[in-house]
Order: C-alpha cells, then sequence, then structure tokens
C-alpha cells in the first residue's frame, strides 16, 4: 500500500469515527430528566398488511404532538413531564425485518422502550428480541394467546378484542332480543384467528341454548360460494354468524345476497369500511363488532378523538387502531405508574397491571395478554350505529333484521 | 342433501364452469398456434376484471360498452408484447425459446399484478349488478347468472363459426398443423400468430368482464385461474373449443360438488386432482387438435 493510499483511507475512517461520534441515539441515558423518552415502533407500511396500516405513521406524529403540547409523560422521581419521542420503521409486513429493525433500535437507536409490532406473524419472532435486551415491549395488535405463552417477561399486547371477549356483547344482545333466535349456522375463513373465534363462540352458543345447525369453513381462493349458500340456506338458522376476515369473505356476502338468504341476523366479525366499499349496499342490515367508536367516552378518549381526526384515520376503516394507540397509552401509563424512565421499573409497573383505554379498562393476566373487548354495532341505512350494550349505544339495533328477512 | 340444493348448486357448477372455459379458450388457442405457454393468461383476466369494474363504478359504463372497449384494447397490447418480448425469443433454439417465453409470461404476470395493486389497490372488485332473481321454490337463479350463461354460449358458438367457418381460422388451423406448409400455401404464420395471441387474449377481456358481473378479481388471483385453464385445456383438448367449454362445466360443477358433500375449503384445489387423474387414466387426451 502506498503512502498516499494509505493516508486516504486512515483519513476516511477518522472522518467516519467523527460522524460516528457526533451523531446522537435516539436516546443517550436511561432514567435521564433531561432527555425526551424514546419509544421504538415498527409499523406494516408496505407489504400485504400495509392496508390496515396506511395512516399510522402520521397518526403516530400526530400522537407525539398532542401528547407533547400538555409537558409529555409525567415522571414522578424527575418531579416534571419529559418530551415523547418516536423511532418508526417501516416492517414491510415481514416478521425478519422487523427482528433485523427491533434489534437495530435496541442497538444503534437506544431507544427507551418499544410499542409495537402489529400481527401475529410478526408478534411470533419479534419478543424474543425484547427480552433478550430487556426492552418492555407493548404489542398492539398481536391476538393469538400463544404468542404471550412462551415464558417472555418483557412483553405486553393490546389487541382489541381478543378471542375469548370478541363477540361477547353480541351474545348478550341476541339472549335478550325478541323474537329470540333458536339457530345459528357458522361460517368460518379457514384461518388460525378465525377459526379460534368460531371454536370459542360455537361452544358459547350451545351454552346460551343455541342450536348450531352447522359450521362451514371456506379458503381465501374460493370464489362461488353456491354450495355453502345452499347448505346455509336449507338449514334455514336464525342466525348466520360469519368468522371471517373482511376481504375473503366480500364474494360470500354477496353470493348470499343474490341467492337471497334468509334470517333474523347475518353477523360477521370483522365489519369494517373496506368490506362495505366492497360489498355496497348487501351490508345493509348486518351486524359485527367493534373495538370502539368516536362518541363513547372513556379514558383518554378526548386525546385519541382528536389524533384520529387530525390524522384522517376512522375506526370503520382502519378497525386495529385502537389496539396500536391502546399499546402507546399502556406504556405512557406504565412509565407514570413506575415514576421514572427505568425499563426494569416499568416492567414491574405493567405486570398483571390495570390501564386506561378510551374503551375502558384493560387487565393484563401474569403472560401480559389483555382481556379487551368490543361494541356491537349494525349497518343502519350506510351508517355504524353501535348497538349494544344498550349504556352505550348510539342507536337502538333493528331485530330481526328487515333486510335479511326479505331480501331483495 | 334435498333435491333443491343438489340443483341449486349444479346450476351455480354449470356457470363457473361455463367463465372457466373462457378463460380456456384464449389459452388453448394460444398454446395450439403459437406454441407459448402463457403463465399471465389468468393475470390478464385478473387486470382486465379491475379495469372493468372500475370503469362501471367511475363512469357508470354498462358491462356491454365495457367489453367493448377492453377487447380491442388487449388485442392490440397483446399483438404488441408479443412481437416486442416474444418473437425475438422464436429465433433461439428450442431449450432457449421455451425457458425464455416462461420467464418472459412468469415475468409478466408478476409485474402486471404488482402494477395493477399500486395503481388500483390489492382489494377484490366487481360489478355489483343486481338484476331481479328468478325463484323456482328452493331454487334461485338470477338474471345476471342467465345473462352471463348467454354470454357464454354466444362467445363460443362465435370463436366456434370463426374458426372453422373464415380464413382466419381456416390459417389459424393450417399453421397449427404444419407452419412450413402453411407458409409455403402462402399463409404468413408469423402474422397469423401475432393474430391468434392477440385474439386469445382479447377473448380473456370478454371474458373477464362475464366474471366480475358474477365473482371479486383481485391482481393477484391470476394465477390460479390460469392453472385451472391449463386443467381444462388437459381435459378438453388443446384448440378444442366445444371439448373445453365440456371440461370447464365439468370443473365447475365438480368444485360445487365438492364443495356440497365435502367440504368448501377444498373445492379450489379439484382442479389440480381432476388434472392429475386424466393425465394418470388418458396419458394421450393432451393430443388433441383444432
Amino acid at each position: 500500500m502506498t503512502k498516499s493510499s494509505f493516508q486516504r483511507i486512515a483519513g476516511a475512517a477518522l472522518a467516519a469515527l467523527g460522524v460516528a461520534l457526533m451523531a446522537t441515539p435516539a436516546s443517550a441515558k436511561i432514567g435521564s430528566c433531561i432527555d425526551p423518552i424514546v419509544f421504538g415502533t415498527t409499523l406494516s407500511e408496505t407489504g400485504p398488511f400495509s392496508t390496515l396500516a396506511g395512516r399510522w405513521r402520521k397518526m403516530t406524529e400526530v400522537f407525539v404532538e398532542e401528547v407533547n403540547k400538555t409537558g409529555g409523560v409525567m415522571v414522578k422521581s424527575c418531579g416534571k413531564k419529559l418530551p415523547l419521542k418516536f423511532v418508526i420503521y417501516d416492517d414491510q409486513s415481514v416478521p425478519a425485518t422487523a427482528v433485523a429493525l427491533y434489534e437495530k433500535m435496541a442497538t444503534v437507536d437506544n431507544v427507551d422502550f418499544f410499542v409495537g409490532p402489529d400481527w401475529s406473524s410478526l408478534g411470533g419472532p419479534v419478543p424474543p428480541v425484547a427480552d433478550k435486551h430487556k426492552i418492555p415491549m407493548v404489542m398492539a395488535n398481536v391476538a393469538t394467546p400463544s404468542v404471550y405463552d412462551r415464558g417472555l417477561r418483557y412483553i405486553w399486547g393490546t389487541p382489541f378484542p381478543v378471542v375469548p371477549r370478541w363477540s361477547e356483547r353480541y351474545f348478550d344482545m341476541i339472549s335478550k332480543v325478541i323474537p329470540k333466535p333458536q339457530s345459528i349456522y357458522f361460517v368460518t375463513h379457514d384461518n388460525p384467528v378465525m377459526k379460534g373465534i368460531t371454536a370459542t363462540w360455537s361452544k358459547k352458543a350451545e351454552a346460551q341454548g343455541l342450536k348450531v345447525l352447522g359450521n362451514e369453513t371456506f379458503s381465501s381462493e374460493l370464489k362461488d360460494f353456491t354450495s355453502l349458500i345452499a347448505k346455509v340456506r336449507a338449514a334455514k338458522a336464525d342466525i348466520v354468524y360469519i368468522s371471517s376476515y373482511d376481504n375473503a369473505s366480500v364474494p360470500l356476502v354477496q353470493q348470499m345476497r343474490q341467492l337471497k338468504v334468509r334470517a333474523m341476523d347475518v353477523h360477521h366479525t370483522m365489519l369494517t369500511g373496506s368490506l362495505a366499499r366492497q360489498v355496497g349496499a348487501d351490508i345493509e342490515g348486518m351486524t359485527g363488532e367493534l373495538s370502539w367508536y368516536p362518541g363513547i367516552k372513556g379514558a383518554y378518549s378526548d386525546l385519541v378523538e382528536t389524533v384520529m381526526k387530525r390524522s384522517d384515520v376512522t375506526m370503520f376503516d382502519y378497525i386495529w387502531t385502537l389496539g396500536r394507540l391502546t399499546s402507546y397509552l399502556t406504556m405512557i401509563q406504565g412509565i407514570e405508574k413506575a415514576g421514572v424512565v427505568d425499563r426494569e421499573k416499568v416492567k414491574e409497573a405493567l405486570f398483571k397491571a390495570t390501564v386506561k383505554s378510551p374503551a375502558g379498562d384493560v387487565t393484563f393476566d401474569e403472560r401480559g395478554f389483555a382481556d379487551t373487548g368490543a361494541f356491537t354495532v349494525q349497518m343502519q341505512n350506510g351508517k355504524v350505529v353501535v348497538v349494544w350494550p344498550p349504556e352505550v349505544a348510539t342507536g337502538k339495533v333493528v331485530w330481526p333484521s328487515p333486510t335479511w328477512q326479505q331480501p331483495q | 342433501m334435498s333435491f333443491d340444493v343438489l340443483l341449486q348448486v349444479l346450476i351455480g357448477g354449470v356457470l363457473l364452469g361455463g367463465l372457466y372455459a373462457l378463460v380456456a379458450f384464449g389459452l388453448s388457442l394460444i398454446y395450439g398456434v403459437v406454441r407459448i405457454l402463457n403463465f399471465a393468461h389468468g393475470t390478464l383476466l385478473a387486470v382486465s376484471g379491475v379495469l372493468a369494474s372500475l370503469a362501471f363504478s367511475a363512469w357508470g359504463m354498462q358491462p356491454l360498452l365495457i367489453a367493448a372497449l377492453l377487447a380491442p384494447l388487449m388485442f392490440v397490447c397483446a399483438y404488441g408484447y408479443y412481437h416486442l418480448l416474444l418473437r425475438p425469443l422464436t429465433k433461439r433454439n428450442h431449450f432457449e425459446s421455451t425457458v425464455g417465453t416462461v420467464l418472459v409470461t412468469v415475468g409478466t404476470l408478476m409485474m402486471l399484478s404488482d402494477i395493477t395493486a399500486k395503481a388500483a389497490g390489492a382489494t377484490q372488485r366487481n360489478i355489483p349488478l343486481r338484476l331481479p332473481a328468478i325463484e323456482f321454490g328452493e331454487i334461485v337463479i338470477s338474471t345476471t347468472q342467465l345473462l352471463i350463461l348467454a354470454g357464454i354460449v354466444l362467445l363460443t358458438v362465435v370463436m366456434h363459426l370463426l374458426l372453422k367457418r373464415t380464413w382466419f381460422g381456416r390459417a389459424v388451423r393450417a399453421v397449427t398443423q404444419d407452419a412450413t406448409g402453411a407458409q409455403i400455401c402462402g399463409v404468413q404464420s408469423t402474422r397469423i400468430k401475432a393474430l391468434t395471441f392477440a385474439f386469445g387474449s382479447a377473448t380473456v377481456a370478454i371474458a373477464a368482464v362475464l366474471y366480475v358481473l358474477s365473482f371479486p378479481v383481485d391482481p393477484y388471483m391470476g394465477f390460479g385461474l390460469t392453472v385451472k385453464a391449463f386443467t381444462i385445456i388437459v381435459v378438453g383438448g388443446i384448440g378444442n373449443l366445444p371439448g373445453a367449454l365440456a371440461a370447464g362445466v365439468f370443473l365447475g360443477v365438480a368444485e360445487g360438488l365438492t364443495g356440497l358433500y365435502w367440504k368448501p375449503e377444498w373445492a379450489p384445489a379439484i382442479s389440480v386432482v381432476a388434472m392429475l387423474l386424466i393425465l394418470v387414466v388418458f396419458p394421450k387426451r393432451v393430443g388433441a387438435r383444432i
């Protein structure tokens, strides 16, 4: 190597070192009362889940602005509020990418805490990163209970709703409506979460005195539902309970209308804006679940409403939004309870904790799994109306649903 | 299971099978004449279906008009595509030509799907045209379905007559039987191949409009349809339009009965099972010609 080339390489190395030294990590010191509190998260901004989380970066930025408007997060040991800051990456809906990004946030960005990720496919491989670095992580929409059964000590999750409470309020409603339904038919999307919902709620239906007339499972590839619908029609069930993701069930709902399925009610576990846009008027009269709806007052509901309004996010279009925002609110409450920006103290504060959310209190079990529920909604004149429980309802349930009693 | 239910499923199966057959017509024609396994064929239906749905929802265009516009558009695009990307491969040796066409058509499939998803979204779309339904006891037949069925029959007859009674049809059959011999007799086989590729693609555009009247499409569903079309070709015979129609109906009814007597989640897989059975039981059936 010549002297000049050595000098060039050495110069470049020194310059790189200088840049590295000057670059400040996202968080300087744990427990600091000067630096902002830094949450690290990933969003599925691209890839197959991007339609579910399209506007969440803007929403997260607005959330930070709104929290910091009031001074930030109260830290008792500092005797003041500390501002909040986020490090956000796009996980591309890919588990391996998400794992690499959380490693980066733990080792390069030095974030204080993790919030997110979403989706069970990412919720499987990512939490061990949090456990390895001992960084508390409140995941958002990771609903599969087995994710929480691995003995990991630094994870919590705020999916809305969890499978064991998914249709709790709907089944409460149908036990009180007149005329009382006598039978139910389950139609299930071939997917672990949806199968879990059917398994749970078909048992509860029987326990409630409803006769379960059948359970048909369908794959996402199925476009012609004639045979399935012919069975449902022949069974003449009072309730048709569709346990499915919204997109997979679009042809099912449309063909049920075409083939004039009659029932007291057709219930869909994922009644969303996307489904409404795709099936149009066919959705009229259907009931479903929604984790929360603006107008239902609860803790932080004003903050959440403001954030959603400013970032142009609606619950009906982005039904997983409450899970995402509650993960932020949970971590903030964990820090406030701990009274110090200390990962171990926050971990202790969140263990089996009860935190506030716009939809009510959320209590975590020893695994970090929440007990969140959902409200029952019905499509009435093209709008979403919360119909159960009565104390928070924005309208009365129309029972039996006229559009399914006398199909046009 | 009552007879009404069975009849309802059979009607649905015939309709679905007819649509499958329409998709297979073009692919069968293209393979029979041009000798190209066009893996992007089903994706052309998906993309055309998305375009048809957009035209219906954005401008309220009638399905017949959409088909009348989409078919020539697809014809021109496919004609250009053949000359630009596929024809140059015919000058290479057999191995390179075969592998090259597979790579080009699979690449086209992926690009078309991604571009359509980016431009129009990845969610499912259809033409929610609701016409009054006819009820016979427990059996319900929608007028839309009857019109689609009429469209399928009409298109099959037109294509059959076109291939049997016109100069273009005779030229197509001549190139299929012996391209060199046809060339000697004055048929411009290269031009006929390009026209056949374009014609086969244009039929998909019409099939797409009929398809989205009954079932939703999304940019990524094309490959599954291509597999079904291949199955129909195997069962019905290459370039054999009545055979393809019969095979399509067989497949549609088989899917319906699988859902009825077994489980609906297994219905989409029955086409692959049927293809394997046909190949094992009738290994020479694939050799049928126009």
